[in-house]
């Protein structure tokens, strides 16, 4: 559906040059929905907005279903745009216009007639529920609803991509819960692809199927998303997990140092393994455990297990070699670590 | 009070000649200043239409006519309002200069109306596919009307004040009669009286215009 590759995107400022996008690699299938999650000034906006190129990157190629969108001609790129829809923080929605009259406005654009935008108006109003709103202005709205009105306008053109800039970034988390339910139920139902930008790992976690993590411009990790909790590589993937699963041990826990403290992640069928009896019974080792957590991601079981692991440094070794074995993803975690992460 | 009725006719007849002056310039003001104010602020980097010598230009013209006196435009434009209107003094030659100077400050108002729109709104409508054409039709002019109403609401009044200087072209209207009959023969009854008048006009144009923005700002 959107194949990425080899973007660069430098932005010259007072301060020399900046980069903000450097080899981009990504391809996104049709109908999924996938996140790009990143700290602030890792590129994540401008690598959405090349998508519909309201960014212009300086290299590299973007093709949506098949077609090189950086080589089109002002007029072709104006007809793309409203096959990709685009919702965003702050909404954006026109203050001079009703609920109504703001879903009406790309059809408008597109030259719709009035009688098709008419019918189409009230069937969105319907599918994001604020028909009973719908001739009031935004700012007798709240967040949740301004968003809703924003994807409603969004999908007037029946978009085959939706691009969401942080669409849920100023909502509540109930608002938040409620765009990202409607999010996933426009993508069954009108087999959407999505693509969302956000810097909160638990929006990643509640709707994406895949994820490419940013880090100053690159993409530093990309996968699964059930794949990227259970076995992040890098640092800054394990920050955002952690703001979602913190398995923080408490500053005043004495831990004994004998042993050694781990942390075991286990996805789907392995959730079911009794792992500490068999390590006790077999490795003669004792497992203490410090914390534990069982959690649901695209409706696969994760879970989160930290222990402290007491024996002989040989049959620890051992030990962990053998929960690799069983699939489950196993980190040491240093008396460092223990504090820091 | 005598005073007053024996001067009421001379003083209804500058209203009308003020209202006159104020209005007509006003309407080529915003006629030729609207289009400048949009080109103005499309033409800045960043903006739908970024050009910037298109944008340092104009925004050179504006600042040089925001800085001439009115006094001195007046004077200076003469040979344009004899060629304009077939006349250079009168009450309709006045509204020449006044429509000049209008212009660029219209220029402004418009810019900093304008200016006020979020970005991200432009942005949302760029992402649409909206030509500018179309951005600055449904886009910038309803979103910046309450902000236009009052700016033009404003340059109403800056022009009652201006159009009290064009009595030295002989172009009537309120502030010549305050000058000619109030200070320049002591008729101090017809200078309060012509001060009145013209306070009342600014407080109900301003009333109005006040109305009309919150009527069409739901900000």
């Amino acid at each position: 559906m959107i194949e990425i590759r080899g973007l660069y995107k430098n932005y010259i400022t007072a301060q020399g040059s900046l980069t903000a996008l450097s080899n981009i690699n990504l391809n996104i299938k049709e109908g999924e929905i996938y996140g790009i999650i990143g700290p602030s000034g890792a590129g994540k906006s401008t690598m959405i907005r090349t998508l519909n190129l309201l960014e212009v990157p300086d290299r590299g190629s973007i093709m949506i279903n098949g077609e090189e969108i950086t080589a089109l001609n002002k007029k072709e790129l104006r007809e793309r745009r409203k096959k990709i829809g685009m919702i965003f923080q702050h909404f954006n929605l026109l203050s001079s216009r009703t609920v109504r009259g703001n879903i009406s406005f790309p059809m408008e654009i597109a030259g719709v007639p009035d009688a098709e935008r008419e019918e189409k108006v009230e069937k969105l109003m319907e599918l994001v529920g604020l028909s009973d709103r719908a001739d009031h202005y935004p700012s007798e709205l709240s967040g949740g609803q301004k968003q809703r009105v924003g994807i409603a306008r969004a999908l007037s053109n029946d978009p085959e991509i939706l691009l969401s800039d942080e669409a849920t970034s100023s909502l509540d988390p109930e608002s938040t819960d409620s765009i990202l339910k409607l999010l996933k139920k426009i993508r069954d139902e009108l087999n959407l692809t999505i693509v969302l930008i956000t810097h909160e790992m638990d929006v990643i976690k509640k709707v994406c199927d895949r994820v490419a993590v940013m880090e100053e411009g690159q993409i530093v990790e990309e996968g699964k998303v059930i794949d990227i909790f259970v076995n992040p590589q890098q640092p800054v993937t394990r920050r955002f997990i952690k703001t979602v699963i913190d398995y923080n041990l408490p500053e005043g826990l004495n831990i004994t140092q004998k042993g050694r403290l781990v942390r075991v992640s286990f996805k789907g069928e392995s959730t079911h393994k009794p792992l500490i009896s068999l390590l006790i019974k077999k490795y003669n080792i004792d497992a203490n455990i410090l914390y534990g957590k069982i959690d649901e991601i695209q409706g696969i079981p994760f879970g989160t297990l930290i222990l402290d692991l007491e024996g002989s440094d040989e049959s620890i070794d051992e030990a962990l070699e053998f929960i690799g074995q069983l699939g489950l993803a196993v980190e040491v975690l240093t008396d460092e670590q223990s504090n820091s992460i | 009070m005598n005073n007053l009725t024996q001067y009421s006719e001379l003083i209804w007849n500058g209203t009308l000649e003020t209202l006159y002056m104020v209005g007509v310039s006003l309407f080529f003001a915003v006629i030729i200043g609207l289009p400048l104010g949009i080109l103005i602020v499309i033409t800045r980097k960043d903006h739908i239409a970024p050009c910037q010598f298109i944008y340092r230009i104009l925004d050179t013209i504006i600042n040089i006519g925001r800085s001439i006196p009115f006094i001195i435009l007046m004077v200076a434009i003469i040979p344009f309002t004899r060629k304009l209107v077939g006349s250079s003094i009168g009450t309709t030659a006045a509204i020449v200069p006044l429509a000049v100077a209008a212009i660029p400050f219209v220029g402004r108002v418009v810019e900093s109306a304008m200016l006020e729109i979020s970005p991200g709104v432009i942005e949302a409508a760029r992402s649409m596919g909206a030509t500018p054409l179309q951005i600055i039709m449904k886009v910038l002019l309803p979103e910046a009307l309450p902000g236009l109403i009052l700016g033009i609401t404003l340059t109403a009044i800056n022009l009652i004040g201006y159009s009290a200087m064009a009595g030295a072209i002989g172009g009537g209207g309120l502030g010549d009669i305050a000058i000619r009959y109030g200070y320049q023969r002591f008729r101090v009854t017809v200078m309060i009286a012509t001060v009145v008048v013209l306070v009342l006009l600014v407080d109900i144009i301003q009333w109005i215009g006040n109305k009309i923005a919150a009527y069409y700002d739901h900000r």
